[in-house]
């Protein structure tokens, strides 16, 4: 029973990992802009089918693909961030939502449209498993934990120690004092977009080796679980976003483990009403950031 | 201001294409049929080749001559194997394109759907690949008298897989792993039945929504509880994922598939071989049916597509349009009541054998029972799906 718990929660660890990488693109796009970027899973998406283009096209290797895959997104983000986000700057909060998910429909359907809307196996990735004691992981699940964890010490020192991290979090707290201050704000807007969108693309081309499969429509349940990782972790809270995407790992691990896979969607959902009723500025902070 | 006068041209722009348009796609010299499957979304594998065999159907029918000398012209519907997509696209089809004959859906949700759109439009719903047993429980004497399926129902299928698991492989206990829908539960509720008769156990029982890819909390579970089987009425495109978690969580060799999701995919065995070994499928169809009409239909479709492998879907769109073309031949008719009329009573000569429909507009047609050894299926017997109407 406790190797099994133990197993569950190792799982969840590796499920929490994948949406932690999403959710702080999209917790600091929330800081900077305000708006909740629907089409955050989309990048996620990108980022997958970039990888499994230049694999099965190109024959280019898993490790080349996945620098490739992250720096093919961050392009495209930048375009979008460059026509579309920064106009969100000074828009009211409905622009935000209507853009990003107008956006959302167009990349999913650009993809059909492009690679039809068959699911592809993606190939690559490290899969031989290690074992310890009777559960065995593949060593890509090992790799997903560890790239987080350094990606999160990295934002960590970037959001703390840098002038582009000092001015993300002075566009996040008064967009007027920054304007007086000369922090220009779309460009930091842009930077922390595609930065976002590169978080996004490296999770989905990690995690395309053990969920096999691209097709376009596979942001979209992605996107909808960090909606709940980045209300746990408090809006525009990076730090925050680590624990609160592992936390709804396990939960979704033991709810699928213990009481049926039909219901861990809704995991995430329950989780998200109940922090909305209960806490809403998340688990990491007594007040609210804005 | 610039941009409200662009904003306002292009609605108008809309409004008026939506006249001009339709109006001229109104003519009578064409068979129009609209053709749902699931295009986009997680079985889009299944639409993919749902509409290459019905575009083959139509080129085979049109160059022979047409429908009672009309061209068969298709319509394509997405449904994304969601009922509210495909009532809409069907309500579509009828409204804009005039169809009077759809075929569809795959998906068992979406067909019982769509059953109550076409009986109140008159319009003939043939459906081609879903297999839950309540479509045909409602059709004919039933209630819609405008549905009919010509795709064998899951009535029988699961106690002929259980049989074999049992008798064959010795085995007494199951875990459930199916998707999360009227044909994934449906086929586990009609299991469930058989369990007592051959001595057979469920130990878990697990659902999965179509867009499920991480199933190592499940198989973690699995692997403990001493299943000897996983009971799996899924979707193709998660048969690849299923398998591959199985090697990486040691249950490959140890657990084998049955049930229906398509074991035989080329693609799957290769991705995880050791984990399909042993898998056992009822299926409706397979490319190695060994009959003439079969090798004719395989041969051709190889040719139009580049050499692709036709699958279930494949021939049961690409039938279904040739079985309706055969119907209207006999009605001598391009009436959809005629036609219906015809379904009814006639003997259709099919890649599968004679095909004829009961009271219930149901097409009585084997299926087919093959195990995956070292890499290839290989057909262990067929069975009749005739149902006893009276069991319910």
């Amino acid at each position: 029973m406790t190797e099994l718990l133990v197993e569950q929660i190792i799982n969840g660890i590796v499920a929490g990992s994948v949406y932690a990488l999403v959710a702080a693109g999209m917790t600091m796009i929330f800081g900077v802009l305000r708006a909740i970027n629907f089409a955050h899973g989309e990048y996620y998406m990108l980022g997958t089918f970039s990888a499994w283009y230049v694999i099965t096209k190109l024959n280019v290797s898993y490790p080349v693909a996945i620098i490739l895959a992250v720096i093919i997104t961050m392009g495209i983000a930048a375009v979008i961030g460059r026509l579309v986000m920064q106009g969100l700057v000074t828009a009211p909060f409905q622009s935000g939502v209507l853009a990003t998910l107008g956006l959302s429909l167009i990349l999913q359907n650009l993809i059909i449209i492009t690679f039809g809307g068959t699911y592809k196996i993606f190939p690559g990735g490290w899969l031989e498993p290690v074992f310890f004691g009777d559960i065995s992981l593949a060593w890509q699940r090992i790799i997903i934990v560890l790239v987080t964890i350094g990606v999160f010490i990295a934002l960590e020192f970037l959001v703390r120690r840098t002038r582009m991290g000092k001015a993300m979090r002075a566009v996040s707290q008064n967009t007027a004092c920054c304007l007086v201050n000369g922090i220009d704000i779309e460009r930091v807007v842009l930077g922390t977009f595609v930065l976002g969108g590169g978080l996004a693309a490296l999770s989905g081309v990690l995690t395309g080796p053990i969920n096999v499969t691209v097709y376009g429509g596979m942001g979209e349940a992605i996107t909808l679980k960090t909606f709940a990782v980045i209300v746990m972790g408090g809006m525009g809270n990076v730090r925050g976003t680590l624990i609160a995407g592992w936390i709804l790992g396990i939960a979704e691990s033991f709810v699928a483990g213990f009481i049926g896979l039909q219901y861990r969607d809704a995991v995430g959902f329950v989780i998200l009403i109940g922090m909305l009723m209960v806490r809403p500025t998340g688990f990491f902070s007594v007040q609210s950031r804005f | 201001m610039p941009s409200r006068f662009v904003s306002v041209a292009a609605v108008v722009f809309f409004m008026l294409s939506c006249f001009v348009v339709y109006p001229a796609m109104a003519q009578s010299d064409v068979v129009r049929i609209g053709i749902v499957s699931p295009n986009t979304g997680a079985a889009a594998r299944y639409g993919a080749f749902a509409w290459r065999g019905a575009q083959l159907a139509r080129d085979e029918i049109n160059a022979a001559g047409g429908m009672n000398g009309k061209k068969v012209e298709l319509f394509q519907g997405d449904s994304q194997c969601i009922p509210t997509e495909g009532v809409s696209s069907v309500q579509r089809m009828i409204a804009q394109d005039k169809v009077r004959f759809v075929i569809g859906d795959v998906c068992s949700s979406v067909t019982i759907a769509m059953q109550p759109v076409a009986e109140n439009a008159g319009v003939l719903l043939v459906n081609a690949a879903s297999s839950n047993p309540d479509i045909t429980y409602k059709a004919g004497v039933g209630g819609y008298k405008w549905s009919f399926r010509n795709y064998p129902t899951d009535e029988n299928r699961a106690s002929v897989v259980l049989k074999y698991a049992t008798e064959q492989k010795k085995i007494k206990k199951f875990a459930v792993l199916s998707v999360d829908s009227d044909y994934g539960r449906g086929a586990i509720a009609l299991t469930k039945k058989y369990l007592g008769e051959f001595g057979a156990e469920i130990v878990s029982e697990d659902y999965y929504k179509d867009k499920e890819a991480d199933f190592r909390p499940v198989l973690a579970n699995i692997r403990r509880s001493g299943a000897g089987a996983i009971i799996m009425y899924g979707l193709a495109d998660t048969t690849p994922i299923i398998g591959r978690q199985m090697v990486e969580a040691g249950l490959a060799g140890k657990v084998i598939l049955i049930g229906s999701a398509e074991f035989n995919n080329p693609e799957a065995i290769k991705i995880a071989p050791t984990a399909l070994n042993g898998a056992v499928e009822a299926a409706a169809y397979m490319p190695e049916w060994d009959t003439p009409k079969n090798h004719e239909f395989v041969a051709a479709y190889r040719k139009t597509y580049d050499g692709e492998t036709p699958n279930v879907h494949a021939y049961a769109y690409w039938e279904t349009l040739r079985l309706v073309a055969a119907a209207a031949k006999e009605a001598k008719s391009d009436n959809q009541d005629d036609i219906r009329k015809a379904l009814s009573t006639m003997t259709y000569e099919g890649v599968m054998g004679k095909v004829t429909f009961d009271d219930h507009n149901q097409a009585n047609l084997p299926m087919i029972l093959f195990e995956i050894i070292d890499g290839k299926p290989v057909i262990k017997g067929t069975f009749n799906t005739q149902i006893k109407y009276s069991a319910r």
